[in-house]
C-alpha cells in the first residue's frame, strides 16, 4: 500500500499539478501578448538614411573644420520632426572631404574642435574629457575607444551631401 | 515534520494549533523597560516625524525645485550631469581603468560587485557576532566602500562650475532678435557669437537675453572680460561699442 | 460610538488579531530614544517610510497636470509650477523628497549593517530591503527624465549609454529602454514614465509589504 502511495499520483497532487499548468497558461495567455507589446522596439528593422544637404558649398571647406549644421526629417513613433545635426566638416590633406559625427564614442557627449585650451587642435569632449585627433582618431589613454563616427557624404553640384553617421572601427 | 493523526489545526484552516515557531521573542528578555508601541511610542515617532516635515517643507519653500530650458537634443556644449545621488558613478567612469576598453569595469563589474556584496551580505557575514568591531573584514569593506562614495561624489562636483551651470540653463523668455539692427550688425562682426550663439541663446558663454548688467557694464565686460570670458575680445570703434551694449542691454526688457 | 463600530466589525470579520499585529505589541528599551538618545538611528527606518508617502501622494496629484509627451511635458511641469497655486511646493515636494529618501535609506541601511542586524534569522529581509533601495534607485533615475528638460535629456543619453556598455544585452536593453535605436524622444518618455509611475511602485508596494511583514513576525533585533 505504502509503495503504491509513492508510484501513483494522489489525487491531490493531480489537482495540484492541473492547478499549476492552468494557472500557467492563464500566465503566459495575459502576458505574452504584453510582453510581445512592450519589445517591439527592440525587433523593428533599422531603417536606411537619406542624404541631405548641408548647404555648404565645396569650395568653402578648408583644411580647418567647421562646425556644419543640417536639418534630418526624424520620424520618432508618432513624432515628425525635423531635428538640427552638428557634423565638423574639413578637407584632408588629400583634398578628400571628411564630414565628422561630434558624438563622443564614451558615452555620447558632444565634442567640440579647438574647445579647450589645454588642448589646442583636437577634439575635446567636455564630459569626461576625452581626446581626438583632428581626423577623429581617439588619443590613447583617454576614456574613448573608437574614433568619432563618420558621415556618409557626396558632393552634388558643388554642394555637400551628409547621410548616416558610420561607426570606424578603433584605428 | 509531523503527520498523520493528532494534528490539530486553528479553525477550518491548515495553521496548526501550538505552533510556536513563529512567536516573536519576548521582549520581557530585553533588559530595561518597555513600552507599548501604540500609542506611546508612535506618538514619540511621529513628533520626529512633524520636525521633520517642517524642516521639509522649509526646504520646498526655500529652494524651488530646479527646472532647466524644455530638452533639445542639439544643444551645443551641454555637459551631461546626473542627480547627485549618482554623481559617484559618472566619476567613476572618468577614470581610465573604468573608461575606454574597460568600461564595462566602470559600468557593470564594480557596481554590480557592490551591490551584489551588499545583496549577499547576510551570506558572505556568517559569524554570530553583531558588533561591528568583532567584524572587522564586514566593517572595514563598508567603511571604504562609504569613504570612496563620498570621495567620488566629491570629485565630481568639485569640477563642476554650478554658478556658470546655472547660469547657461536658465529658462529664458522668447526674444524676438531684430537682426537687422546695427546693435546686432557689431554683435554678429565681432567675435561674440562664437560664445554667446547666434540668437544671443548661449553657446559656451552665457546667454544675453535679459542679462542683469547695464550697458555701462557690458560696454566694460566686451573690453576687460568676466569670469573665464578673456580681456580684448571687443576690437572695434567706440561707437560701435555703445550700439553694440545698447542693444545687448535693451534685451528682454518689457 | 467610535467602539460601537469597531466592536461591529469586529463581531463579523475579527479585526482585533490584525490590529494587534500592527500596533498592540511592546516597543523594547534600546530602541526607545526618550531612554538611549542614541536609539534615534533607528528612526531612518521610519523616515524613509515617511518620505516614501510623501513622493507616493505628491506623485499621484502631480499626474494631475502632468502629460508625459515631449511637446508638453516641460510645458505641463513649467505651468503647475508656476501658475498653479502651491504648485511649487507639491513639486518641491516630490523633487526633495527624492534626495530626501536615498539619504535616509543610506542611514537606515548603514545602521542595519553596522548593527549586524542582517544576521540569522533577518537575512532574507536584509534582501528585501537592499532590492527596495535598488528600487528606489530606479525611481530616482526614471523620474530625472520627466520634466524633459535639457538636464533630463542628456543624463538620459549618458544613462542609456551605460546600459549599452553591457554585455551581449545591452543593445537590446537600451532599445528596450529608449523604444528606439537611436532617438530619445517620445517613446522615451513614455516607457520612462509607465516604469515610473506603474512598474517601479508596483514593485515597491510589494518589497514593502514583505518587508514590514518580516518585520513584525521576527521582531526588532536585540540590543548588541
Amino acid at each position: 500500500m505504502s509503495e503504491d502511495k509513492n508510484k501513483q499520483v494522489s489525487r491531490r497532487q493531480f489537482l495540484n499539478y492541473t492547478l499549476t499548468g492552468v494557472g500557467g497558461f492563464m500566465a503566459a495567455g495575459m502576458l505574452a501578448p504584453m510582453v510581445r507589446f512592450a519589445i517591439d522596439p527592440v525587433l523593428q528593422p533599422e531603417a536606411g538614411g537619406d542624404f541631405v544637404s548641408a548647404e555648404i558649398a565645396e569650395e568653402d571647406i578648408t583644411t580647418e573644420p567647421q562646425r556644419v549644421t543640417f536639418k534630418v526629417e526624424q520620424v520618432d513613433a508618432w513624432y515628425e520632426s525635423t531635428v538640427e545635426k552638428v557634423a565638423w566638416v574639413y578637407k584632408q590633406e588629400d583634398g578628400s572631404i571628411i564630414a565628422l559625427d561630434p558624438t563622443c564614442t564614451h558615452l555620447g557627449c558632444i565634442v567640440g574642435w579647438d574647445s579647450n585650451e589645454d588642448h589646442p587642435d583636437h577634439f575635446y569632449c567636455p564630459c569626461h574629457g576625452g581626446l581626438y585627433t583632428k581626423d577623429g582618431v581617439n588619443v590613447p589613454n583617454t576614456p574613448p575607444t573608437a574614433p568619432l563616427s563618420v558621415y556618409e557624404q557626396k558632393i552634388e553640384n558643388g554642394i555637400l551631401y551628409l547621410g548616416k553617421s558610420i561607426p570606424r572601427e578603433e584605428a | 515534520m509531523h503527520r498523520g493523526k493528532g494534528m490539530k489545526f486553528v479553525g477550518d484552516s491548515r495553521v496548526r494549533e501550538n505552533d510556536d515557531r513563529h512567536i516573536p521573542k519576548d521582549y520581557s528578555e530585553y533588559p530595561g523597560r518597555t513600552e507599548p508601541f501604540w500609542p506611546n511610542f508612535l506618538l514619540k515617532e511621529w513628533l520626529a516625524g512633524a520636525v521633520f516635515l517642517v524642516g521639509f517643507l522649509c526646504l520646498t519653500v526655500a529652494a524651488p525645485a530646479p527646472l532647466e530650458k524644455m530638452a533639445d537634443p542639439s544643444t551645443p556644449g551641454y555637459i551631461p550631469l546626473p542627480d547627485w545621488y549618482f554623481l559617484f558613478l559618472y566619476q567613476l567612469l572618468k577614470y581610465p581603468f573604468a573608461s575606454g576598453d574597460y568600461v564595462v569595469i566602470g559600468t557593470v563589474v564594480i557596481p554590480g560587485l557592490a551591490f551584489g556584496g551588499l545583496l549577499l551580505a547576510p551570506f558572505l557575514d556568517r559569524g554570530p557576532e553583531r558588533r561591528p568591531t568583532r567584524r572587522p573584514v564586514a566593517t572595514s569593506l563598508m567603511l571604504i566602500a562609504i569613504v570612496a562614495v563620498f570621495f567620488l561624489t566629491w570629485e565630481a562636483s568639485s569640477h563642476v562650475d554650478w554658478e556658470t551651470r546655472a547660469e547657461q540653463n536658465k529658462i529664458v523668455e522668447d526674444v524676438e532678435i531684430d537682426k537687422e539692427s546695427e546693435g546686432y550688425q557689431v554683435y554678429s562682426d565681432q567675435s561674440c557669437m562664437s560664445c554667446h550663439g547666434e540668437n544671443l541663446e548661449g553657446v559656451s558663454g552665457p546667454s544675453l537675453i535679459g542679462t542683469e548688467h547695464s550697458a555701462d557694464e557690458i560696454k566694460d565686460i566686451a573690453k576687460n572680460g568676466i569670469g573665464s570670458m578673456p580681456a580684448g575680445q571687443f576690437e572695434g570703434s567706440d561707437e560701435e561699442l555703445q550700439k553694440l551694449a545698447d542693444f545687448i542691454a535693451g534685451l528682454g526688457e518689457e | 460610538m467610535l467602539q460601537k463600530i469597531y466592536d461591529w466589525i469586529d463581531e463579523r470579520v475579527d479585526i482585533t488579531p490584525i490590529w494587534r499585529d500592527i500596533a498592540d505589541h511592546e516597543v523594547p528599551e534600546h530602541v526607545n530614544p526618550a531612554h538611549h538618545f542614541s536609539a534615534f538611528v533607528y528612526c531612518f527606518g521610519g523616515l524613509t517610510f515617511f518620505v516614501t508617502v510623501i513622493q507616493i501622494l505628491s506623485g499621484m496629484f502631480l499626474t494631475m497636470y502632468y502629460v508625459p509627451d515631449i511637446e508638453n511635458a516641460w510645458n505641463s511641469v513649467f505651468y503647475l509650477q508656476q501658475e498653479v497655486a502651491h504648485g511649487q511646493i507639491v513639486r518641491g515636494m516630490h523633487h526633495w523628497g527624492a534626495s530626501v529618501v536615498i539619504v535616509m535609506l543610506f542611514l537606515h541601511t548603514l545602521r542595519v549593517f553596522f548593527q549586524g542586524a542582517y544576521k540569522k534569522p533577518r537575512e532574507l529581509n536584509w534582501i528585501v530591503g537592499v532590492l527596495l533601495f535598488f528600487v528606489m534607485l530606479a525611481l530616482g533615475l526614471t523620474g530625472y527624465l520627466l520634466p524633459w528638460d535639457n538636464k533630463a535629456l542628456f543624463a538620459t543619453e549618458v544613462t542609456l549609454q551605460i546600459a549599452e556598455s553591457v554585455p551581449f544585452i545591452g543593445e537590446d536593453l537600451k532599445i528596450l529602454l529608449a523604444g528606439d535605436p537611436h532617438i530619445v524622444g517620445a517613446q522615451t518618455l513614455t516607457r520612462f514614465f509607465a516604469i515610473h509611475v506603474f512598474f517601479l511602485p508596483a514593485a515597491l508596494f510589494v518589497l514593502m509589504a514583505v518587508h514590514f511583514i518580516m518585520i513584525r513576525r521576527q521582531g526588532i533585533s536585540g540590543p548588541l
